[in-house]
């Protein structure tokens, strides 16, 4: 198969005139002059192609035997018809093919597809709008933003509750009726099923952003939202098409990365991937609303706010040091971007779009965070036999890390051991705290269950959750609201126990840390995955830099103001 | 014939002759890609809502292009068009 020849059809040949024909004929003769093996290229192509200085033919062609000569000859050729046609080759053919098809089109195609081109261009008029154009673009952006994160959410919980439920409680009984081992039990339950969760909590939330930016590609308006935006992204060193991934970073930073496919250099998708993360996501928020409401009481909203801003800032700040130091814009970046008419979105390719981005998550990222899952279960458990985590080898490299945060006024090993934590996921830094602090929560005794039983509860479970997000999907409508405000319980105990370990200046150190720092394992399993280890390396590296000298600046700095 | 400008500079609803394509090779071969060759008219549709790219028409389809890019394109006018 190797030596498969393939012959251009006799059938059809255009001809490109007698001046750049002479020249095809003149460079075919030649490969056999200079005892050059064509191999697996149709002649006339190559040597046209060579005519035209195709840069990946020059490249594979010099690689070849007597290659070099080859090319050479073609130079000579090109420069030959240059002079005469006073234009370079590949304009010179790309006009005699324009003009072939301006031919046909003329003798076969009349006044097409008028209609649909009258609405595209009704359409353009409001979403590309002097005025409403940008208007147009956030509303659209705040649906989706509601509909990824909101209407995925009750499935979320549904997942998690499953795997924690019926999926934990099948393992261990499993397990008991083979008497495993105690090691056995705990590296099952706490490492590979909490891993698997871990990877399956986040497939609701893709699947529904996957769902949304099929449509919104496959419908034509992504190229609009990309032109309406593209000068303001650029202020940052990206491309128009960046918007949407920056904006899904406010929800979860995981799909936010995988989003940045839709952008067509690899430079700006890059650029993106490494700024996605600064967009406080919402794992930080239980983060921000503990701190904030125990230090600053009324005024945590501010606190908050603040925390949202300094993401923002300190993202537009980064964007412009990459531009000019790692991530110089090149010739990729050109914007040169069709508008294409709007079309109604075929059902089947969206729903196999999504499924396929999904699956690819499950399967690449997900390896990430289910092996570090089990390393961190590893760190917990050994030496075998802990009961304190303080003495764990987690506790011991949490204690040995803790000086490092002395300087940004959080240097004990409690709050060493949440940040650690924090890098599985962020939200899981109070949840640290809570069990340090006031002590970990009593497991409920669980019911003996029978397996019809589970499966109902599984299945209840998923239509609650489809009510649930149905609820959710009309509240965005306005003026209707059938979600229950979340009590926002007091957690006095945690609160006071913070108080006594933390200054108000100390914990605004700490959130500010927490912003920035090293983004979460699944959020770093995105970045390998799509941009390889290198590029996930620099994310981590830099933005835990960033954060110790925020979190420092604003530490020593409050405190030579004299707020500490 | 009026002399050579180049494509950024031209007003929405201004239609023009493409006459010379410049800009390094990657770049010129994709404006060739996109059709945007010599003796080709471009009808200048709108400017984006913070005045950069700018979105053309040619070749029976819409094109939107930085102003950056756009000044590689030399043209010369062919008339206003509304409508």
């Amino acid at each position: 198969m190797t030596n498969m020849t393939i012959t251009t059809s006799p059938l059809f040949q255009l001809d490109y005139g007698g001046k750049i024909e002479r020249e095809i004929a003149k460079l075919i003769a030649a490969f056999d002059e200079l005892g050059f093996d064509t191999a697996r290229y149709p002649k006339r192509w190559l040597a046209l192609k060579l005519l035209e200085a195709d840069e990946d033919i020059l490249q594979r062609v010099s690689e070849m035997p007597n290659g070099d000569r080859v090319i050479a000859r073609a130079r000579q050729g090109a420069n030959h018809l240059k002079d005469m046609l006073g234009d370079d080759v590949d304009l010179l053919t790309a006009d005699r093919r324009y003009g072939y098809i301006n031919g046909v089109v003329r003798q076969s195609f009349h006044r097409p597809l008028m209609d649909r081109i009258a609405l595209t261009d009704r359409i353009d008029d409001i979403v590309t709008h002097k005025w409403l154009g940008l208007p147009v673009f956030f509303a659209v952006m705040y649906v989706v933003f509601r509909l990824v994160i909101d209407v995925s959410s009750p499935f979320l919980d549904w997942t998690d509750a499953v795997i924690n439920g019926p999926i934990a409680r099948l393992f261990r009984f499993i397990l008991d009726l083979v008497t495993a081992p105690a090691w056995i039990h705990s590296l099952v339950i706490d490492g590979i099923v909490a891993g698997v969760g871990g990877v399956l909590v986040f497939v609701p939330g893709l699947l529904i952003l996957y769902f949304f930016l099929a449509l919104l590609e496959d419908s034509g308006y992504m190229s609009r939202a990309a032109f309406v935006m593209d000068r303001f992204m650029r202020v940052v060193g990206l491309h128009g098409k960046s918007f949407i991934p920056m904006i899904l970073g406010f929800g979860c930073a995981v799909p936010a990365i995988y989003a940045t496919r839709t952008i067509p250099s690899r430079r700006d998708r890059v650029l993106t991937a490494l700024l996605v993360p600064l967009m406080s996501c919402s794992a930080r928020l239980p983060v921000y609303v503990v701190f904030g409401l125990a230090f600053f009481g009324a005024r945590a909203g501010t606190v908050i706010w603040a925390m949202y801003a300094l993401g923002i800032v300190v993202a537009m700040l980064a964007g412009m040091v990459f531009t000019r130091t790692i991530l110089k814009p090149d010739v990729t970046s050109a914007f040169v971007l069709e508008l294409p008419p709007y079309r109604q979105p075929a059902l089947k390719s969206v729903l196999i779009h999504m499924w396929e981005n999904t699956r690819e998550f499950v399967r690449k990222a997900g390896t990430t965070i289910l092996l570090a899952s089990i390393v961190m279960w590893t760190l917990l458990s050994l030496p075998w036999g802990v009961s304190n985590p303080r003495d764990s080898y987690f506790g011991r490299v949490s204690g040995a890390l803790s000086p490092l945060f002395a300087p940004l006024g959080f240097g004990n090993w409690e709050t060493g051991g949440a940040l650690v934590s924090g890098f599985m996921a962020k939200e899981i830094v109070v949840s640290t705290l809570s069990q340090v602090y006031v002590g970990g929560e009593e497991k409920p005794i669980e019911e003996p269950t029978t397996f019809g039983k589970e499966l109902t509860v599984i299945g209840r479970g998923f239509v609650e959750a489809a009510v649930g997000s149905g609820k959710i999907l009309l509240s965005i409508l306005p003026g209707v609201n059938l979600v229950d405000e979340e009590a926002a319980g007091e957690d006095t105990a945690l609160s006071l126990a913070l108080r006594e370990h933390f200054t108000p200046l100390s914990a605004v150190a700490l959130l500010v840390f927490v912003l920035l720092y090293v983004p979460c394992v699944a959020t770093l399993g995105a970045i390998k995955h799509e941009f390889g280890r290198s590029w996930a390396a620099t994310s981590a590296v830099y933005q835990t830099v960033v954060a110790w000298l925020a979190a420092f600046l604003v530490y020593q700095g409050g405190r030579l103001l004299g707020l500490g | 014939m009026s002399k050579p400008i180049q494509l950024h500079l031209l007003r929405p609803g201004q239609r023009a002759v493409i006459t010379k394509v410049n800009g390094n090779g990657a770049l010129r071969r994709r404006f060739v890609e996109m059709g945007i060759v010599k003796g080709e008219t471009i009808l200048i549709e709108r400017h984006a809502p913070l005045g950069d790219p700018i979105e053309y028409f040619i070749k029976g389809y819409h094109l939107a292009l930085r102003k950056e890019e756009a000044a590689n394109i030399e043209v010369t006018l062919h008339g206003e068009s509304h409508g």
